[in-house]
C-alpha cells in the first residue's frame, strides 16, 4: 500500500505524530461491554469456585437431589428454582458441577499456564539472549514438540505418567497429593513451545536495543540484564500470550476430561460432565449444554481479556 | 524559478493552496491540545514552501491538516482550507481519497515504514496507476520503470523486482518519492524528508526534489526543523512557533531581514562551518510551550532573550514589514526594532548575557 | 582513499586510547561472505582530546565505537586504554574497564528502558557496582540529573516516554556520567534531535567535557557539528580512515576528495549562496565485496588507475594533518619527524 494514496499507513494517533507533544495514554473512558461482562464473569466464577464449600446455595456435587416424587432419579429436575441448572443422570445438582468443576478447569488453566511461563518464558529468554548453541538446542526441541499433534502427544503423557504412577513411586506420591498433577504437567509442556518462541523472538529484538546495550556498557552482568532490563519489556507480550494460551489449556483440559483422561475420578470437571451425558442431549439438554456454556464463556472471557490486553500494550508501546 | 512558471501559474486564477484561519486541536486526556492555532497563508502553483520549526511547533501537523490524513476521532478541526479554489477543509477521508495522490501527495521522514515491506518495488509503484488511472499491469509497470529513473534510481528494471529492505535508506526515499510523484500530484508535501538520511544523501534527494518540482511545474511544502535545508531549496518561508504562523516571508527576504527573534534563534543554533572548532553555539533556551497552555502573550516570550512585559501580556498580531507586504512576522519588538536594540543594549550590560532566563527577568524589571 | 597506515599516531604519554589495525567483521548469514564494517585502523586520543568520526552510514564509524567498548569485540587488532590492552581481557576485568568509558547513542529513547523511572535508569549504574551508601548515590544522581538540567523529582516520577527527545538524551548523558569514566564515545548524539535542541546538547557537552575532565569520541555524519566540537577528526569511508586532521585545517584545507563532498553537501542557511550541484552522486558501495585499491575510487573525481589496484597509505600533507590518497588536493610533505 501506498502512503500518498491510502492513508491507512499514516499514524492513527497524533501520540504516533513526531510534531505532537507528549500525552499520555489513550485508552477510552468506557472500558467497553466484553471485557465488562469477562472480568464479571471469571471474578464471579473464580469467587464461587473458592467459596463453593460455605455457600448454602451450592450442593455438595454428591449430594443427591430428591426429585419431585420424594425421591432421588435419573435427570429429575430441568433448569428450576430446586435445581437451577437442573440434575443429571446421578440426581447430583448440574450447576454446583459446574462451579466445582471450576476449581478443576481454573486450576488447571493457571497452573500449566504458569509451567509454561516458567519453562517456556525461560528457555525463550536463555535462548534469545545468549543466541549461539543454545538457541540452536531450544529451538530444535521446541520444533520437536509443536511437530507433534497436541491432542495427541498430550494423550500419551497423561496415559504414560498414569501408568508409572501405578507403581507407585514419586509419581504416584505426587498424584496422591495432587490429582490433576499430570494434567498440570502435560497441558503445561504444550505451552512451553510456543511461549519459548513468542518469548525468544523478542528477546531478540530486545537485545539489540540499545538500552541493553548501555546496560552491558556500564558492566552489567548477563542476569542482571536479563532480569532488570529484558524480562520487565518482555512481561506485555507474556501477559497477553498467557491469557489467550490459558483460554486454550482449559479447552484442552475438557477435550482430555472428554477422552476419559481428565483428572481422577471423583472431581468434576466441565469436560467429563459433558461427556457423561451428552447421548442424553435430546431429552436432558441441560446436563450437557449448561457445561459447554461455562466452557465457552470461561475461554471466551480469557480471550476478551488477552485481546484487550494485547491492544493496550501496542498503544503504549507506539507511545514509546 | 523560471519566469515562465511564474507566468504559467497566474493563467489559472488564484493561488494553488489558501488557508484561513486553520486550526486543529486534539482531544487528550490531559485537555485540549492546540497543535495548530489559526494559521492563514497561500501557496502559488509552482512554488516551494519551507515550513520550518522545532518538534511540538505544529508543523506536521498543519501539513496533515491540509492533506486530511489526521485521525477524524478526537480531532476538532476549524478554519478553511482552498485547494484549487475547492474546499477541501472539511472532506472525510472517503472523499479526500479522490484528492489523494493526484492531486496532493506526501512523502514522510522514514521511508521503511512507510513502503510495505513484503511487496515488491515495481508493484508498490504500480497499482496506484492501476487503480487511480486505470492503467494496464504492462503499462503501470512500464511507467513505474520510467518514474525509478525520474528519480535516478539505477538499473530501475532490475530495481522493480526488489523487496524494500534491499535497498539502502536514501534509495527508498527515491522509492517514496517516485509512489508519490506516479499519479501526478499538483502539491507534494514532504514531511522531514532527509532527516534520517547522511548528509551527502540529504543534498542529492533535495535537488531530485527541487528538479521534479520545476519539471512538473508542482507545488512542494517542504517540512523541516533546519534552515538549512530550505534556504537553497524554496520561494517562500513559514516559521511556526507553539502552533502559530509567526514570519513568513520569500526565502531571500526572510534571510536578508529577519523579524522574528526565533527565526534568527533557530538559524543561530546552526553549528557554522566557518566557525572555529569549539565555538560555543548560540542554542535556544527552554522547550516549546505546552500547547495545552499556551502563554498567554507571544508564545515565544518565554524562551525570547528580548521579552519585555507587554510580550508576556498581549499576543503580537501578524504584521507586513514596511519595506515588504508578502513579508509577515509576529512580534512586538522584531529584530532591528528599537525595542529590540534596547534588549540588546540591556543584554549586553547585564553579565549573564548567554542566559537567557536570566536576561528575561532584567528586561521584565525594567 | 582509505587506506591504512600509522603515520598519524602520536608518541605522547598523553595518549588515552589507543586502536592499532582494528578489524571487524560480520558473517553474512551462512554465505561465507562477511561485511567488512572496519578494515585496518589506527587511531588515537589524547586525555581532555576530543576526537570527531565521521563518514557516512555504513563506513564503520559506529561499529569502531562499539568495538573499542568490546561490545562486540573486534575480529582483530589492538585496543589499548589507559596503558591497557582491552581485547585480552575477560569477564570482570573486561567489565570493570569498561565502566571507564562510556557510550551515548544516537536513539535518545531506544537507549533508555521503557520500563523503568528515569532517576532508577541513572542510579543504575551505581547499583550494579555498589558504590556508596543509599544516600550517597542518591546524591550524586541527583547532582548530575541536576547538572544536565533534568529535574530529580520528575526524573524520580516518570518513565522515558514522558520526556522529549533532547531530554532523553540529558537523561542517557546523565547515566553515562555517574560512573566517573575517563572516555565517554558519543555515537551520533544528536542526528535525531533538533537544530535548536542539538544546540544545546552540543553546549551540555562541551561543558560537562570541562568540568569532568572528560575525553570524548564524538562519531556523526554531519561534517558540521563534528567540526564544532572536535580538536581533532578523522574522516572514514567504508571502513577505512581517508584523512585525519585538526577541525579547523580539515575544513580550511581539505586533502581528500572525499572530505570535500563532506563538505559541500552540508546545506548553507543562506539562499544567496549558489545551491552547489549535488556534490556526489550514488552511494557507497556494499561492504560485503569493497571496491580494490582505494575503496572510494568507483566515486572519486580523481580516480585513476593506480587508485584501482593499489591502496593508498596514510601520509602527512601538514603539521598534523594526514591523508590517505594517490592524489590529495594538498601536496604531501616529508616530515623529518613527527
Amino acid at each position: 500500500m501506498t502512503t500518498t494514496l491510502a492513508p491507512t499507513t499514516a499514524p492513527s494517533a497524533p501520540a504516533a505524530a513526531p510534531d505532537a507533544p507528549t500525552k499520555g495514554r489513550r485508552l477510552p473512558k468506557w472500558p467497553g461491554l466484553g471485557i465488562v461482562f469477562a472480568i464479571t464473569f471469571l471474578g464471579g466464577l473464580t469467587f464461587l469456585a473458592i467459596f463453593a464449600d460455605y455457600l448454602s446455595f451450592i450442593p455438595y456435587p454428591n449430594e443427591k437431589i430428591l426429585g419431585p416424587n420424594g425421591r432421588p432419579g435419573r435427570y429429575d429436575w430441568g433448569p428450576s428454582w430446586t435445581a437451577w441448572f437442573g440434575t443429571d443422570g446421578v440426581s447430583a445438582d448440574v450447576f454446583s458441577k459446574c462451579i466445582y468443576g471450576a476449581r478443576t478447569s481454573l486450576q488447571v488453566g493457571i497452573f500449566a499456564t504458569v509451567f509454561g511461563i516458567l519453562v517456556g518464558g525461560g528457555l525463550g529468554m536463555i535462548a534469545g539472549y545468549f543466541r549461539g548453541w543454545v538457541d540452536r538446542v531450544v529451538m530444535i526441541f521446541t520444533d520437536c514438540l509443536l511437530a507433534l499433534p497436541a491432542l495427541l502427544l498430550a494423550i500419551i503423557l497423561v496415559d504414560r505418567l498414569r501408568a508409572q504412577a501405578e507403581s507407585g513411586g514419586v509419581l504416584g506420591w505426587i498424584e496422591e497429593r495432587w490429582g490433576i498433577a499430570f494434567i498440570v504437567l502435560t497441558l503445561g509442556t504444550l505451552a512451553v513451545a510456543p511461549l519459548a518462541r513468542i518469548v525468544r523472538a523478542q528477546t531478540l529484538t530486545l537485545r539489540e536495543r540499545e538500552f541493553v546495550l548501555a546496560a552491558r556498557s556500564l558492566g552489567a552482568k548477563p542476569n542482571r540484564v536479563i532480569f532488570r532490563e529484558i524480562l520487565p519489556n518482555l512481561i506485555p507480550a507474556i501477559l497477553t500470550v498467557a491469557f489467550t494460551g490459558l483460554s486454550v489449556l482449559i479447552a484442552a483440559e475438557g477435550a482430555l476430561a472428554f477422552l476419559g483422561l481428565g483428572a481422577e475420578i471423583g472431581t468434576p470437571t466441565w469436560g467429563k460432565l459433558i461427556d457423561e451425558n451428552r447421548n442424553k442431549i435430546d431429552e436432558f439438554w441441560w446436563a450437557t449444554i449448561f457445561p459447554c456454556l461455562m466452557l465457552f464463556l470461561t475461554v471466551l472471557s480469557f480471550n476478551i481479556i488477552g485481546d484487550r490486553l494485547s491492544r493496550r500494550f501496542d498503544i503504549r508501546q507506539a507511545g514509546v | 524559478m523560471s519566469t515562465q512558471i511564474q507566468a504559467s501559474a497566474r493563467d489559472i486564477d488564484g493561488p494553488l493552496l489558501e488557508l484561513e484561519d486553520v486550526t486543529t486541536h486534539f482531544k487528550t486526556p490531559r485537555g485540549v491540545v492546540r497543535a495548530v492555532d489559526g494559521v492563514s497563508f497561500s501557496l502559488d502553483r509552482g512554488k516551494a514552501l519551507g515550513i520550518v520549526g522545532e518538534s511540538g511547533s505544529g508543523k506536521t501537523i498543519l501539513s496533515r491538516s491540509i492533506m486530511g490524513l489526521l485521525p477524524p476521532r478526537g480531532t476538532i478541526r476549524g478554519g478553511s482550507i482552498k485547494f484549487e479554489g475547492r474546499e477541501i477543509g472539511n472532506l472525510d477521508r472517503k472523499a479526500m481519497r479522490s484528492v489523494w495522490g493526484k492531486e496532493m501527495a506526501m512523502i514522510f521522514q522514514d521511508p521503511m515504514t512507510s513502503l510495505n515491506p513484503v511487496m515488491k518495488i515495481g508493484r508498490q509503484i504500480a497499482e496506484p496507476l492501476q487503480i487511480h488511472l486505470g492503467m494496464t499491469k504492462q503499462n503501470a509497470l512500464a511507467t513505474a520503470e520510467r518514474l525509478l529513473q525520474d528519480v535516478r534510481i539505477p538499473e530501475a528494471k532490475r530495481r522493480l523486482e526488489q523487496y524494500p529492505h534491499e535497498m539502502s535508506g536514501g534509495m527508498r526515499q527515491r522509492v517514496m518519492i517516485a509512489i508519490a510523484l506516479a499519479c501526478g500530484p499538483t502539491a507534494l508535501f514532504a514531511d522531514e524528508p532527509t532527516t534520517a538520511l547522511d548528509v551527502t544523501v540529504q543534498a542529492q534527494i533535495l535537488d531530485l526534489l527541487g528538479e521534479q518540482r520545476r519539471d512538473r511545474n508542482m507545488s512542494l511544502v517542504l517540512v523541516t526543523h533546519d534552515l538549512g535545508v530550505v534556504a537553497g531549496h524554496t520561494d517562500e518561508i513559514a516559521v511556526m512557533y507553539g502552533g502559530k504562523l509567526v514570519e513568513k516571508a520569500s526565502t531571500k527576504g526572510l534571510f536578508a531581514n529577519m523579524k522574528m527573534p526565533y527565526t534568527e534563534a533557530l538559524l543561530n543554533s546552526i553549528p557554522k562551518l566557518e566557525d572555529r572548532s569549539h565555538t560555543r553555539l548560540n542554542a535556544i533556551a527552554g522547550r516549546p510551550p505546552d500547547l495545552v497552555n499556551p502563554p498567554k502573550g507571544c508564545r515565544f516570550a518565554p524562551r525570547c532573550p528580548y521579552a519585555v512585559d507587554k510580550c508576556v501580556n498581549e499576543e503580537p498580531p501578524l504584521i507586513a514589514t514596511a519595506e515588504d507586504p508578502n513579508h509577515l512576522y509576529a512580534c512586538w519588538y522584531p529584530v532591528g526594532s528599537e525595542g529590540y536594540h534596547e534588549a540588546k543594549v540591556r543584554i549586553a550590560a547585564s553579565k549573564h548575557a548567554t542566559d537567557a532566563l536570566a536576561a528575561t527577568s532584567a528586561a521584565g524589571g525594567n | 582513499m582509505a587506506g591504512t597506515g600509522k603515520a598519524h599516531l602520536r608518541d605522547s604519554p598523553d595518549v588515552l586510547l589507543r586502536i592499532e589495525d582494528l578489524v571487524v567483521e560480520f558473517p553474512v548469514g551462512r554465505t561465507g561472505l562477511k561485511v567488512n564494517a572496519v578494515s585496518g585502523i589506527s587511531l588515537d586520543v589524547l586525555k581532555g582530546e576530543t576526537l570527531g568520526l565521521v563518514g557516512e552510514s555504513g563506513c564503520g564509524k559506529s561499529t569502531t565505537g562499539r568495538a573499542i567498548m568490546q561490545l562486540p569485540r573486534p575480529t582483530s587488532g589492538s585496543v589499548q586504554f589507559e596503558g591497557k590492552e582491552l581485547t585480552a581481557m575477560q569477564g570482570d576485568a573486561m567489565r570493570e574497564a569498561r565502566t571507564r568509558m562510556q557510550m551515548i547513542f544516537q536513539d535518545p529513547i531506544s537507549s533508555l528502558n521503557p520500563r523503568r523511572k528515569v532517576r532508577q535508569i541513572v542510579m543504575e549504574p551505581l547499583n550494579i557496582w555498589k558504590r556508596g551508601t543509599d544516600a550517597e548515590r542518591a546524591k550524586k544522581v541527583d547532582g548530575i540529573l541536576e547538572e544536565v538540567g533534568i529535574d530529580p523529582v520528575r526524573a524520580g516520577e516518570s518513565q522515558p516516554h514522558q520526556f522529549s527527545g533532547g531530554q532523553c538524551q540529558r537523561i542517557s548523558i546523565a547515566r553515562s556520567l555517574v560512573l566517573d569514566p575517563s572516555l565517554i564515545i558519543c555515537d551520533e548524539p544528536v542526528s535525531a534531535l533538533d537544530v535548536s535542541v542539538q544546540a544545546q546538547v552540543l553546549n551540555l557537552l562541551e561543558d560537562l567535557k570541562a568540568e569532568y575532565g572528560l575525553t570524548l569520541i564524538f562519531i556523526a555524519h554531519d561534517l558540521a557539528v563534528v567540526k564544532n566540537i572536535s580538536d581533532r577528526v578523522a574522516v572514514m569511508y567504508l571502513g577505512k580512515i581517508c584523512e585525519v586532521a585538526p577541525s579547523d585545517m580539515l575544513y580550511e584545507q581539505p586533502a581528500h576528495h572525499y572530505t570535500s563532498v563532506l563538505l559541500n553537501s552540508i546545506p548553507v542557511p543562506d539562499p544567496e549562496v549558489a545551491v552547489t550541484k549535488t556534490a556526489i552522486e550514488g552511494e557507497p558501495p556494499s561492504p560485503v565485496l569493497p571496491p580494490p585499491g582505494c575503496r572510494f575510487n568507483p566515486r572519486c573525481p580523481a580516480a585513476q588507475d593506480i587508485c584501482r589496484s593499489e591502496e593508498p597509505q596514510l601520509r602527512a600533507v601538514g603539521e598534523g594533518h594526514f591523508v590517505a590518497c594517490h592524489f590529495p588536493t594538498i601536496t604531501p610533505v616529508e616530515l623529518t619527524s613527527r
